[in-house]
């Protein structure tokens, strides 16, 4: 592992779910990192450039569209988001757009996609093709 | 088993907790949205974290909880008891899953069916069965095909695989591996499989040797059968459900079948084809770049980001694009031109809805700080560690004894200062193994509410004092005792609501739960407002099985009465029931509890209630004891038994009716010689003071006779094994700093045994 | 009652329950050539199938009762063959 390749911050407050795109992601090369909600996620992109971020949407204490929103605003980075939700309810891409995401799933996300969609956001900054 | 699964297992088993305890206060506390979003947001958790393995039922059954949970959270329906029964069961039924998911790794065969009908109550308030939203994460897929399929005649399989395949059919093919002792339960495995309908084939499985014909035993069922069938899987799991560990359902369609066929060759077509994939995604960002720029972003780092998304997907398109300021207008056309040039969409739509708004609640929840997880065995192995430093920094003490003056002193120092560390980590090891009581409670609520509706009791549970901490241990040993006794208050001590209000009290009764923290103890109390106790029929039970003597029935106080239940062989229920009874009595409670230096009393008032108090020391994991020899062997005694030591000269020694007595401070208190009690040769030297230590056992003030006292130390107890585990006059050894290894008496029988002897 | 035991054939009859698989089997082990007649038996319990399959008495009448027949029978003639003898005991 090298500095060169991406980095991007797991936000999920389940942790298996967050385990398992952490893993899947790893494996594809990048550098990962977890945060367990909104909070904990701005207050890691505060610390480190991340070069993308993958959001739960419904998470305790700070949700996914609050979390993008901040990561916008306070924390002002321009590093694509991908919101991921459990469930489609309306409206809810809107949100996630309007907050600032860059993408909006809905689970189950296949570990390729979920894959294939990062290599895509980071193309061109270190990434393993 | 892979770690993922392992961690999910583990979420899960912390969320089902979560979820009955919310279940529960909510039943009390109807509507209160906190809780309700609680339970709501642990259902949506386990739901989300289920939809990553193959547990279709699971996701179903989670996902009508969770809808059950939307609707009570926005207000729709008040949840009533029938619900929360409902919704019990599917907790209780995902726990059972869980639990064979631990062993398995799949879900058992009848979770179809049990789900099905979970589900279909769970629905009914909120209007039946939505629209099948999960159908694409799991059972619309056929199974893998086991390789037991073997088993079935090869040209029926490849027949039955081409009809499948020309009519787009499924078949369900199960392996039933019924146990050999299953005509002893009056099981028939042929008469199951009668009952399976449509069944379409059947084929044994012989034993791969028979056994020879003297030797054959007719009663053991030795073969296993598979079969197809038309029938459901939900079927054929109900029918299967009493032994549904020994049958696996596969749902098949005739590639699957086909492939098993003609072996593995064919299986690995589907090989990534990045090329469409990307061009896939790459349409996808730009499509939500454009609903993202719809939302006109005004922030510099949103409008850059999306900027920066359309870039990337223009060049994973091949039709790089440089955006050097980027503001919506601009970005809109660019994103359109990107849209129309790109080849047409793969199947591969972006998965999300515009429909109208409605928006979701967010209420979070407050998730307490940062939780280490630990196994277990780590911290107990700490703790072991801690012990024995603690044990080894007694060598010293040892040590200093045999040393000069100047040099012992230096050790006693050393020794002064290793003890200060090894006690804080001691203590911080400890304060790692604390939980607090309402681990050990947690379980009530439950308990009072399914065993008062069975015994048609109206109770109300009240715990207090759940904070209060004590080491796990201490917890994970009062589990026991504590539901036997909250089960014969429940049983014995509450009355009918009828019986209630015909002596003017209240219809609804009240057990509460109380601990509290006191010194080095945790006193736990179990009260109730129920009958009480019967002082006069207990003494006649008592004198009725030969626990009391004739006199003894005349004289006992109802006190002590009413402590007669604490004997063995004594059960006040005149029928046992099922909740409380099979045996295990009063005693066997009293029995666990001084097992870990505990005490357990009772007071009672007739027609007033009862309560029990138990008190445990909050740690069992280092012991004080006092090291006294007897006969030239060291034992060591429990400090908190011990009251003083003393040393009286022979003359001052009485005799009162054949027992030994000394007279501390005009009190009268009998000596026993724990030589004798213990079957050792020893006399006392006639010219030397008696070395008498005073103890409280039972509450009795006792003198034991001994050889010497020597010091106190602090001893990692370990309870006795191998061919001392019964010696019940030992409450375990001890390792001590000069490597002798210590027994510790237990007191109580130490002088019951003095009493049988003398 | 559901099992006739005669010299060289038994005639199963009826529902053949747990309780007469003890007889069937005893009977099959000492009989030098048994025969089984089937054509009345309604329910075969699986401990009297294994004793028929084990120790491979002929056939002698099939079942009329459906599953039996259809699907109980072929397992007990072997794979679509005669009923095989070679193991029968002395």
């Amino acid at each position: 592992m090298t500095e060169t390749q991406p980095l991007v911050l797991v936000v999920d407050d389940a942790a298996t779910v967050r385990m398992y795109h952490c893993t899947m992601l790893s494996e594809a090369g990048f550098r990962v990192r977890e945060a367990a909600n909104g909070l904990e996620a701005v207050e890691a992109a505060l610390g480190a450039a991340f070069d993308l971020f993958v959001v739960d949407v419904n998470m305790p204490r700070m949700d996914g569209y609050t979390c993008v929103e901040t990561l916008r605003s306070e924390v002002g980075t321009p590093a694509p988001v991908v919101m991921i939700s459990t469930e489609e309810r309306p409206g809810d891409a809107d949100r996630a757009y309007a907050a600032g995401a860059n993408l909006y799933l809905v689970k189950p996300v296949p570990p390729e996609r979920l894959v294939r969609i990062a290599r895509l956001f980071t193309a061109g900054r270190g990434v393993p093709a | 088993m892979n770690s993922l699964l392992a961690q999910f297992l583990a979420e899960a088993a912390d969320l089902l907790a979560l979820v009955d305890a919310g279940l529960l206060e909510l039943e009390r506390a109807p509507g209160d949205p906190d809780l309700v979003n609680e339970v709501f947001r642990a259902a949506h958790t386990l739901k989300g974290s289920s939809g990553l393995f193959d547990f279709p039922e699971l996701t179903r059954l989670t996902h009508a909880v969770e809808d059950l949970l939307d609707a009570v959270r926005a207000g729709e329906l008040p949840l009533d008891s029938g619900m929360t029964d409902d919704l019990l069961a599917a907790f209780d039924l995902i726990r059972g899953w869980l639990a064979y998911v631990t062993g398995n790794e799949c879900l058992p065969a009848t979770a179809g069916a049990d789900a099905a009908t979970l589900i279909g109550r769970l629905r009914a308030p909120i209007g039946g069965e939505p629209v099948p939203a999960e159908t694409r994460l799991g059972s619309a897929w056929p199974d893998l095909a086991p390789s037991w399929l073997a088993v079935f005649d090869q040209e029926w399989l490849a027949e039955t695989a081409a009809w499948l395949r020309t009519t787009s059919a499924r078949m369900r093919f199960a392996r039933y591996v019924p146990d050999s002792g299953c005509f002893f339960r009056a099981e028939d495995p042929l008469h199951l499989i009668r009952q399976v309908p449509a069944l379409a084939r059947l084929d044994v499985l012989e034993p791969a040797r028979w056994p020879a014909a003297e030797d054959y035993d007719e009663y053991a069922c030795l073969v296993s059968f598979v079969f197809a069938a038309r029938a459901g899987a939900g079927e054929i799991g109900y029918l299967f459900r009493y032994v549904n560990d020994q049958i696996e359902v596969a749902d098949l369609d005739g590639d699957t079948i086909q492939r098993f066929l003609t072996g593995p060759a064919e299986t690995a077509v589907e090989i990534s084809k990045p090329g469409p994939e990307m061009t896939g995604e790459a349409r996808a960002v730009l499509a939500a770049a454009l609903r993202g720029l719809s939302a006109n972003p005004t922030g510099g780092p949103h409008l850059i980001s999306v900027a920066g998304a359309i870039t990337q997907a223009a060049r994973a398109l091949g039709d790089p694009v440089e955006i050097r300021e980027p503001d919506v207008v601009t970005l809109t056309a660019t994103v359109t031109r990107l849209l129309a040039d790109a080849p047409p969409p793969a199947e591969n739509p972006v998965a999300e809805n515009p429909v109208a708004e409605n928006p979701v609640a967010e209420n979070p929840v407050e998730v307490g700080g940062r939780i280490l997880k630990v196994d277990q065995a780590k911290v107990d192995h700490l703790m072991e560690l801690a012990g024995e430093l603690t044990v080894a920094k007694n060598g010293l003490a040892f040590l200093a004894e045999g040393a000069d003056k100047e040099f012992g002193r230096r050790i006693k120092d050393q020794h002064a200062g290793l003890h200060r560390i090894a006690e804080d980590l001691q203590a911080a090891v400890m304060d790692i193994r604390m939980l607090p009581l309402s681990v050990a409670f947690a379980r009530f609520p439950r308990l009072v509410r399914d065993l008062s509706r069975r015994l048609g009791k109206s109770v109300e549970l009240v715990l207090t004092g759940e904070e209060t901490m004590a080491d796990k241990d201490v917890i994970e040993a009062l589990a026991d005792p504590l539901v036997h006794l909250v089960r014969n208050s429940l049983d014995h001590g509450v009355e009918t609501v009828g019986e209630r209000l015909a002596s003017g009290k209240p219809g609804t009764a009240r057990i509460a739960l109380a601990a509290a923290a006191d010194g080095d103890a945790v006193v736990v109390e179990i009260s109730d407002d129920g009958r009480g106790v019967d002082p006069a029929r207990v003494r006649r039970k008592a004198y009725e099985k030969g626990l009391i003597s004739e006199a003894e029935l005349e004289t006992l106080s109802d006190a002590d009465a009413v402590d007669l239940v604490f004997r063995p062989g004594f059960s006040t229920a005149e029928q046992i029931s099922d909740l409380s009874g099979r045996g295990v009595g009063m005693d066997a409670v009293r029995a666990g509890v001084q097992k870990l230096g505990g005490a357990v009393t009772m007071c009672s008032q007739l027609g007033g209630g009862t309560t029990v108090r138990l008190r445990l020391p909050l740690s069992m994991a280092v012991t004080q004891v006092l090291v006294i020899s007897v006969a030239g062997q060291r034992f060591g005694i429990p400090v908190d038994l011990v009251v003083e030591t003393v040393r009286v000269p022979v003359a001052e020694m009485g005799r009162v009716l054949h027992q030994d007595v000394v007279v501390l401070r005009g009190e009268v208190v009998p000596v026993t010689d724990l030589a004798r009690a213990l079957d050792m040769p020893w006399q006392p030297d006639p010219a030397e003071d008696r070395a008498i230590l005073i103890v409280t056992v039972a509450g009795q003030r006792m003198g034991l006779l001994v050889e010497r006292f020597h010091r106190e130390v602090d001893v990692l107890l370990k309870p006795m094994e191998g061919l001392l585990a019964y010696a019940d006059e030992f409450a375990g050894t001890a390792l001590l700093g000069d490597g002798l290894v210590l027994l510790v008496l237990n007191m109580e029988e130490v002088l019951g045994l003095a009493a049988r002897v003398g | 009652m559901p099992l006739e035991l005669g010299d060289t054939t038994a005639t199963l009859i009826g529902v053949v329950t747990v309780d007469e698989v003890e007889e069937l089997a005893t009977w099959l082990r000492v009989t030098a050539k048994p025969r089984v007649n089937l054509r009345k038996c309604n329910h075969l319990h699986t401990g009297a199938f294994q004793a028929i399959l084990h120790f491979r008495p002929k056939v002698s009448a099939a079942p009329t009762d459906v599953f039996l027949a259809g699907l109980v029978l072929p397992l007990l003639m072997g794979s679509g063959g005669p009923p095989i003898r070679e193991r029968s005991e002395p």
